[in-house]
């Protein structure tokens, strides 16, 4: 049943799914970093607060609401979309832009008013402006972006519960060994830890070596 | 500039992910198919769904859960069918109108299983009904699965049965709240009894060193049964209920009976399951 094709198979799907929601949210995540690191405002501490308390979320109780509301009885049932790769897609987005946001935060506040002060003093300003503080705090947001890939790739209970761990459809690294251990397959559920072991390990290395690059 | 690459990175992966879920699933019909775990853990649904996928083009989405989540997500209409085994339960949903035309398919017993050195003596217990008397007797140690399962439930009838409360509480009782195969593991590390259904049991049986002590006891009767959910109590299109009737009267069929009669069937081992006509 567990042929090297379908290994092969889960574990891309691992990475799109995961990939894809990874991308979801830089893309959301940053911005809201940027936005978060730069401007004063009534509440703001209230939000970094809950952007902190977010990095801890339970991912299983994502999981619970994401299945609640897109479930056929749920409020976004009509949409079809619970046990699908995008309905874990979401799980993993929520579960992910917490530790995006709030470590990408802490890079940025890291940089002192003076580095600010020195970019507009050159003339430096809006998207050229920007792009020099992203590369400036480079190795933090990076932290960032390996942080939220290890919180979705490893996790199980929230993509199991919105997944449902369909063969060739929703089945991923984590919810694969997860079942073969149910099933008391071990050597197929050591066969699949094994992968994912080597793909954190690959994709954290490849982070950690643009992260540890000399700056250009 | 910043920010486009990551939001063009993340709509193209999405697109990607959309894509190959939405070409097939628009027209291909789907069934969701909500089932207690030991049809799949077992291997039995591997075994006689592709047959009918293959004949129909039917997808059946399988969602492996407790008997007790599978049944209420049918009943929540979450799933088009669902097959289980709590006659109870069944029963109860049925009589509500929930759930309609029960058809029992498959049936084999539970097994109560145990250390091998037997501290409490089970083996050569006349029934369940006093093997559990000498489990409870013994105060040995006991893994329940605690979840609402069909397997925690038929637990607590026994214990009943037994003219024992029906959540046994003496200190040697291990309450898991998991599935059967976690339950077999902990009751093989603990050296506990358990209630178990015989596939798990069989998949596990090597690992925990667990010894099965129970005959064809008709109070340990385990029957499966597939069940509909009538599309009438939600709005239109919300059930697939003609496909759920076709994978229905599939499973009832002659050659799909012979199919569940060999399965499981190895090494001199009987076969897991036996077919109810």
């Amino acid at each position: 049943m567990t042929s090297d094709a379908s290994v092969f198979a889960i574990a891309l799907r691992t990475l799109a799914v995961s990939g894809a929601a990874l991308a979801t949210a830089l893309a959301l995540g940053l911005p809201a970093a940027l936005w978060l690191a730069r401007r004063r405002f009534r509440g703001r501490k209230i939000l970094v607060s809950c952007v902190n308390a977010g990095m801890g979320l339970p991912p299983v109780v994502v999981g619970l609401v994401v299945a609640l509301t897109l479930w056929r009885s749920g409020p976004l049932g009509f949409l079809g979309l619970m046990y699908t790769k995008t309905a874990m897609g979401i799980a993993q987005v929520l579960i992910a832009l917490p530790l995006v946001v709030g470590i990408s935060l802490a890079a940025l506040m890291a940089l002192g008013d003076e580095w600010h002060v020195q970019v507009r003093a050159l003339g430096v300003r809006g998207w050229r402006a920007t792009w020099l503080l992203l590369r400036e705090t480079r190795a933090g947001l990076l932290a960032a972006v390996i942080a939220g890939l290890g919180g979705i790739l490893s996790e199980v209970g929230a993509v199991m519960m919105v997944g449902g761990n369909l063969e060739g459809e929703t089945r991923v690294l984590t919810t694969g060994i997860l079942m073969y251990t149910q099933m008391g397959r071990f050597s197929e559920a050591l066969a699949l830890s094994a992968v994912l072991l080597g793909l954190t390990l690959v994709l954290a290395g490849a982070l950690t070596a643009l992260q540890q690059a000399e700056r250009a | 500039m910043a920010f486009r690459p990551p939001v063009l990175i993340a709509a193209l992966a999405w697109l990607a992910l959309l894509a190959p879920s939405a070409a097939p699933g628009a027209d291909a019909p789907e069934l969701l198919l909500a089932t207690t775990t030991s049809v799949r853990d077992s291997g039995l649904l591997d075994a006689i769904l592709p047959p009918f996928t293959a004949k129909t083009g039917i997808r059946v989405k399988v969602i492996a859960v407790g008997s007790g989540a599978a049944l209420e997500m049918a009943r929540k209409g979450d799933a088009d069918l669902v097959i289980a085994h709590a006659a109870e339960s069944e029963a109860k949903l049925v009589s509500e109108g929930a759930l309609v035309d029960r058809r029992p398919f498959a049936e084999n017993y539970f097994l109560i299983a145990g250390p091998a050195d037997d501290p409490a003596h089970v083996k050569g217990a006349a029934s369940a009904a006093q093997a559990i008397q000498r489990i409870a007797a013994a105060k040995a140690p006991f893994a329940t699965r605690g979840d609402e399962s069909g397997t925690h439930q038929r637990e607590r009838k026994l214990f009943e049965g037994a003219g024992l409360p029906p959540d046994p509480i003496w200190p040697g009782v291990l309450r898991t709240g998991s599935g059967m195969g976690q339950t077999l593991q902990v009751a093989g590390e603990k050296r506990a009894y358990v209630l178990t259904d015989e596939a798990t049991f069989r998949a596990f049986r090597e690992r925990t060193g667990l010894v099965a002590f129970s005959g064809p006891d008709p109070a340990l009767r385990n029957v499966y049964s597939v069940l509909l959910v009538p599309p009438s109590r939600f709005g239109t299109g919300r059930i697939h209920a003609a496909e759920a009737r076709s994978l229905a009267a599939y499973l009832v069929e002659p050659a799909t009976l012979e199919r569940i009669a060999r399965f499981g069937a190895a090494d001199g081992a009987p076969p897991l399951f036996r077919p109810l006509p």
